[in-house]
């Protein structure tokens, strides 16, 4: 849950009274765009993403203007700009007009929570502008503070003399940059970067610190970043229709996180646990739909509507019901696996079977009571299956998964589908 | 900032030695404690650790007490009270939900001077909450272990200590030994415990750290406790991707470290462990080197390539644990703990092909678990037939449904355009069995069957004879008959039965016709015996085993019971009977115990219901229309007299095919009909979760009477509107296509009669037209030309055997006739009705010629076969309500009625 750009950023800054560039959005009239660059002497064009998107200077994608003629050609060029960086790719709609910041200095300032010193930490710099991990690092001061205090004057004044800072920046970042930190701390942030401020002079030659470029992330286990009333689409790119409907059933019992691995995929696993899911996932690769984490000892009802969802997403693609999870401490084995027996035979209720092979692998509590109840649902609706207890090992029981799913696509489906009673088709779908 | 502790840390750490986390002496108090978590895994945990939880808080609820098997646990509002009370702790538990976890902290670091340990087991706790426990935990001196983790367990000391690791038998995992563990994941602290036993390691300390972006207690600290720990000779760590943790722990006894989610570095979000995210330089591959580095290995361990030092393995696979510790160990001179307690290949406790030949490395043979869950599996085999869940049905049917686009209706998945194909005797064993059954079930439900409906001298007979004389509809008369049809009067079928499956199901009889079967398997007790065999030869047994074998059908039931010598009574054959045809669908699951132990009632009723359906005067002791009893049961179907007892006479082929097609179309129309509502509130109000107090033969009387002249008699409207065109046209054979008539001529004809009727209406300002039965479809309209699949269906169906309907023929021409006089602005569809109404007038239409059968007969004809179709449909209700249902399910709550004034 990221938001970047000044956009939403300068909404955000202003709740700390944070100096902020002059931003125009992508519904700005030509007048304001005009406007603008007359005050400032040149815009800057940058697209907006959904989400957090880096590097987009580096990729060409921040374009600058002294005319509106060339304002709106770049607006043109950037509204639906197309960025790739490493695994993610965005693409934007619409794009915002920042007024330009004369400045000779820039600063690079954030806050995050490190697990070296396992405190909120500054991370501060009057070289900013440019990649943080170029810099040499005795030009950059991190330290740690306190939280119950919140990041102090002091901190900011210390680290800054620290790194050898021009002296007519000090004080003017003193001032400012602790303001930051409520911003933080009081609406749910895991990281805020600025990058850069720019020092700019007022007629005096005093300077103040103006915010150019913003990134922000979002705890989303903490209510307080709705205090903000972002509007909801900023972090709807996010999420898959899939995932947001088990998003919706998120509560502190029960983990149900979810992620689309490949869509194309073929083995459907409702992992329990975070460990599992990292073992199953990893050995799975790209035959795993999604990667997921049941665990929690979800209640009968969440777990069903979870099944019930995954089910009506993937089921109808899926060779394998592959459901793993390793020898469970506190959840019910019992009641996981009937909502979820209940679930598939719903399914096959209400759209009709589907050829399907059904791998367990799974230890805990009421273990065998579960079991059984997987095996009469198998048994009553015509599926083949193999149900392990913990005494196989999780990676021996995730191969035979994917040997199944070998033999799925190699004619079982078909064998399957006619046992069934299914067409030809049915079987195909996988 | 920080209390000063032990070690050379820069942060506060107060524990020494991992003998220090969970100890015999530690003193716990549980926040939150009759929580959903809580009050399930504190009592295991308060037992195993010899009772170690002194109180816990729950606001509002003090007096509570939680119950563990070593006693109760006092409940207080709050931490204060407790301590009030004289309660003493050094540890805090926190189960309390995220956004109350901070607080919950505080509340434990405030009140009480002597807290040394917090153990948090919330997850979802915010960063910002995190950060602020951290700081209290480190301005005060405290330990904190967690968040999001399962807390700590002790093997020597056998100490628990928040959370539930070992679950709910502590002692099955936590065996003591030279091992501790430190893992991201609470699950995997046990199931790595697990996996070291059955490799012959036992365990010291095990620390479930949590995997958020504060771990409190983390790896640097948990190096320093090992190595001041003389128990732990070793340790393994199972670490994420995310933080710096690892890197900064200096290890100097032998590790095996687990790391894994290289694939993480795919993702764009964390899933599963919030801090478990990666592409920084605290990914799974960096971790992978930093270990690398303290082992001073040049890659991983695998069993295939052993790469290892004295100083420990890194291993991307939990499996490969065990062998990377015990590789690690020898080179340490040091041997498992104890003799390996098993191995950790593929072991399915359960297994099933689905009817498939598998290829041999999928065709795992089930193996028998270890104790205790050998047992248990064992316990649970005996255990025959589904379970359903129970659940509200009203509105709702796991036997039928209709399908909403197509308007077909189908039970237990068959369509009834596939069940209109099948005889009568199939669909008995579809509506009750939930398959069509085999030849061999079709043999043994004739003679059963057969040898129900002959009721002469029944009391039900006399009883519906009585009511029909009053002037009461066939519905009514033959609900009297199945109310003199008790539950007393199967009683003693349905109890055999219920026998039969206790004894047969232990011999692991998989096929009810299997031949080579031996009987002697089943021992025959007094007690059996008695119920199975009289004194003298009872005729109406007699009857039914030579039907049996005149057919040459096949029962191991029928074989046991004639093996033992005897005279069988006729409750055993039908007993028998009954069983062979459920054996099967039992043993797949498909149907319960319950089902299986009602069938000699249902054979019984749907008898009763045929029987009765015959007026009195047609039965005599030895036959039923003019047939011999022994005739019907040794080689009649059941479709056959069933036909013949609606017509008075012996149908044709096609008639018979006809007569086929209407009960099997008439089926079911799912469980929103008025007749299965009937039904279905007579189960619900007799309370199905107590199923023996179920009468079936009134739940049948509740399908009766929820039919009427409405429901299931209108099948009339379009036999009278056909008889009406057609009376007078000398019709002979409505089968034949050449009959000579122009139906075109006549459609045309009514058409234009039906205009000038209507516009008659419309003049004298009458918007109530009555409308042409069978004719046009609130679903099957709009387009240009319109068809109802059903229709469809049947002609093809018919049109594939040759057979040929006039009334069917006409009712296309009068669609046609009614759209060219502009009487409809598209050509209407011909309705399933329609199609009815044809099947019915054309096997009635001899008979009513001939002056044998009056309108009136006509149209207890069409009811009757209504009630023929829809006896069995509403029985695969009744039947799924009572294993399905709960007491009073069908009612409707007061606000959803209304009051009409």
């Amino acid at each position: 849950m990221q938001i970047t750009g000044m956009l939403q950023g300068a909404r955000l800054l202003e709740f700390v009274d944070f100096p902020t560039a002059e931003v125009l959005g992508p519904d700005a009239t030509e007048e304001a765009i005009k406007s603008l660059i007359e005050r400032h002497g040149a815009v800057f064009v940058k697209p907006v993403f959904k989400g957090g998107v880096g590097k987009k200077g580096k990729s060409g994608l921040i374009g600058r203007a002294t005319d509106l003629k060339t304002a709106l050609a770049e607006k043109e060029r950037l509204y639906f700009a197309e960025h790739r960086h490493g695994n993610q790719y965005a693409k934007a709609n619409g794009v915002t007009f920042e007024g330009a910041v004369p400045a000779t200095h820039e600063v690079y300032f954030s806050i995050t929570d490190s697990t070296q010193f396992r405190a909120p930490t500054m991370t501060l710099t009057h070289c900013g502008g440019v990649d943080i991990e170029e810099l040499d690092p005795k030009l950059v001061a991190q330290v740690p503070f306190d939280p119950l205090t919140g990041l102090k004057a002091f901190v900011v004044a210390n680290a800054l003399a620290d790194i050898g800072a021009p002296k007519e920046v000090i004080s003017p970042l003193v001032q400012q940059l602790p303001k930051l930190w409520e911003l933080f701390h009081d609406f749910g942030m895991t990281t805020l970067e600025l990058n850069p401020i720019r020092m700019r002079p007022d007629r005096r030659g005093r300077l103040t610190p103006v915010a150019c470029d913003f990134k922000g992330g979002f705890d989303r286990d903490d209510p307080r970043w709705h205090r903000l009333k972002l509007p909801p689409h900023l972090f709807a790119a996010d999420y898959s229709d899939f995932e947001q409907e088990i998003n919706q059933l998120r509560t502190h019992q029960g983990q149900s996180d979810v992620y689309v691995i490949n869509d194309q995929g073929t083995i459907l696993a409702p992992t329990f646990g975070g460990g599992a899911n990292s073992l199953v996932t990893e050995m799975l690769g790209d035959d795993a739909i999604i990667s997921s984490d049941f665990g929690g000892n979800p209640p009968y009802e969440k777990m069903k509507s979870v099944a019930s969802i995954c089910f009506k997403h993937w089921l109808r693609q899926s060779n394998v019901l592959f459901i793993i999870g390793g020898k469970s401490n506190n959840t019910d084995i019992f009641e996981t696996f009937r909502a979820m027996a209940d679930a598939l035979r719903e399914h096959f209720s209400e759209h009709g079977p589907t050829p399907l092979y059904v791998v367990v692998g799974r230890g805990g509590p009421n273990l065998v009571r579960g079991m059984g109840v997987v095996r009469d649902t198998c048994e009553a609706l015509g599926l083949p299956y193999r149900l392990f207890g913990f005494d196989s090992a999780m990676s021996e029981v995730v191969d035979h998964a994917r040997e199944v799913n070998e033999w799925m696509k190699a004619g079982g489906r078909e064998a399957i589908a006619a046992r069934l009673g299914l067409t030809s088709e049915a079987a195909r779908v996988a | 900032m920080y209390k000063e502790g032990v070690g050379d840390f820069k942060y506060y750490v107060g524990i020494s030695s991992l003998s220090q986390i969970a100890t015999r002496d530690d003193r716990v108090c549980v926040l939150n404690i009759l929580g959903g978590e809580s009050s399930e895994v504190t009592p295991v945990g308060h037992a195993w650790s010899g009772g170690n939880v002194v109180f816990g808080t729950s606001p509002g609820r003090r007096g509570q007490v939680l119950e563990t098997p070593i006693g109760h646990v006092p409940v207080y509002n709050s931490v204060r009270e407790g301590l009030a009370d004289g309660h003493r702790f050094n540890c805090g538990v926190v189960y309390l939900p995220p956004s109350a976890a901070r607080d919950g902290v505080a509340e434990l670091i405030r009140v009480n001077p002597d807290l040394k340990k917090v153990f948090i087991i919330t997850e979802k706790i915010a960063v910002h909450d995190a950060r602020e426990i951290r700081a209290m935990g480190q301005s005060n001196g405290i330990d904190i272990f967690g968040a999001n983790c399962l807390g700590v367990a002790d093997a020597w000391n056998q100490v628990r200590i928040g959370g539930a690791l070992g679950g709910d038998s502590p002692g099955d995992t936590l065996r003591r030994g030279s091992i501790a563990i430190l893992s991201n994941s609470g699950g995997f602290t046990t199931t790595i415990a697990q996996y070291l036993r059955m490799a012959g390691w036992g365990t010291t300390t095990l620390v479930s750290s949590g995997k958020d972006v504060y771990i409190h207690y983390a790896a640097p600290e948990f190096a320093f406790a090992l190595a001041n720990d003389a128990r732990s000779k070793a340790a393994v760590l199972y670490c994420e991707p995310g933080g710096f943790y690892e890197r900064d722990a200096e290890f100097n006894k032998p590790v095996v470290a687990c790391v894994v989610g290289r694939w993480k570095a795919k993702l764009t979000r964390a899933v599963g462990h919030a801090g478990a995210m990666a592409g920084g330089s605290d990914d799974a591959a960096a971790k992978e080197r930093w270990f690398m580095d303290k082992f001073e290995v040049d890659g991983l361990f695998t069993p295939e390539k052993p790469v290892f030092s004295a100083k420990g393995a890194v291993v991307t696979n939990i499996a490969h644990i065990p062998a990377a510790l015990t590789a690690v160990m020898r080179a340490n001179a040091t041997l498992p703990d104890f003799e390996p307690e098993g191995t950790m290949e593929l072991k399915p406790w359960f297994g099933g092909n689905g009817g498939l030949a598998l290829p041999a490395s999928l065709e795992l043979p089930v193996v028998t678990a270890p104790a205790p869950y050998g047992a248990q599996i064992a316990a649970l085999s005996q255990q025959v037939g589904a379970v359903f869940p129970r659940q509200a049905m009203k509105d709702a049917s796991g036997a039928s449904q209709m399908d909403p686009a197509t308007q077909v209706s189908s039970l237990h998945g068959l369509s009834m355009l596939d069940a209109a194909q099948n005889p009568l005797e199939a669909n008995f064993s579809l509506a009750l069995l939930h398959e069509s059954g085999g030849e061999n079930d079709r043999k043994l439900v004739n003679v059963a069957l057969g040898a129900a409906l002959a009721l002469y001298g029944d009391p039900a007979l006399a009883a519906a004879e009585a009511a029909r004389e009053a002037g009461n509809a066939p519905n009514s008369v033959l609900a009297a008959a199945v109310s003199v049809y008790g539950p007393r009067r199967s009683e003693a079928a349905q109890r055999i039965a219920h026998e039969l499956v206790e004894r047969f199901a232990p011999t692991g009889l998989k096929d009810a016709l299997d031949e080579r079967f031996d009987t002697d398997a089943v021992r025959l007790d007094p007690d059996l015996a008695a119920l199975l065999y009289r004194d003298e030869p009872d005729p109406l047994a007699e009857r039914m085993l030579a039907g049996i074998d005149e057919r040459g059908a096949r029962s191991v039931f029928v074989r046991h019971l004639r093996s033992q010598g005897g005279n069988p009574s006729a409750d055993a054959v039908l007993a028998a009977i009954t069983t062979t045809l459920a054996w099967g669908p039992l043993m797949r699951k498909r149907i319960s115990r319950l089902t299986a132990d009602s069938l000699p009632a249902w054979v019984r009723l749907f008898g009763t219901l045929l029987g009765a359906s015959v007026p009195a005067g047609q039965h005599d002791a030895d036959s039923f229309c003019g047939i011999p009893i022994a005739e019907i049961v040794a080689s009649r179907s059941i479709t056959e007299i069933a036909c013949i007892a609606l017509l008075g006479s012996t149908p044709k082929p096609a008639d018979l095919s006809a007569f086929q097609n209407l009960v099997g179309m008439l089926l079911t129309n799912g469980p929103g009909t008025i007749s299965a509502q009937g039904a279905k509130g007579a189960v619900s109000a007799d309370g199905p979760e107590s199923p023996e107090r179920v009468q079936l033969n009134k739940a049948m009387a509740g399908f009766l009477t929820h039919t009427g002249y409405a429901h299931g008699g209108n099948g009339f409207e379009g036999v009278s509107f056909l008889l009406r065109q057609f009376g007078d046209s000398g019709l002979s054979d409505p089968g034949d296509p050449a009959h000579g008539l122009d139906l075109e001529a006549m459609a045309l004809s009514y058409a234009d009669e039906y205009a000038q009727y209507k516009s008659e209406r419309k003049a004298q300002g009458s918007l109530d037209v009555h409308k042409i039965p069978g004719i046009n479809h609130p679903v099957f309209k709009d387009k240009p030309v319109n068809h109802d699949p059903r229709e469809v269906f049947i002609a093809r169906l018919a049109e594939k055997r040759g057979e040929y309907n006039v009334f069917h023929a006409f009712y296309r021409e009068v669609v046609q006739a009614l759209f060219q006089r502009g009487v409809s602005r598209n050509v209407y569809c011909v309705n399933v009705d329609a199609v009815i109404a044809a099947l019915l007038l054309k096997i009635t239409w001899q008979p009513w010629r001939r002056g044998e059968m009056p309108a009136e007969a006509l149209e207890t004809a069409a009811f009757t076969v209504f009630l023929y179709a829809r006896m069995l449909g509403c029985a695969a209700e009744i039947d799924d309500h009572l294993n399905r249902g709960r007491n009073m399910d069908t009612r409707s709550a007061a606000s959803r009625c209304r009051f009409v004034a």
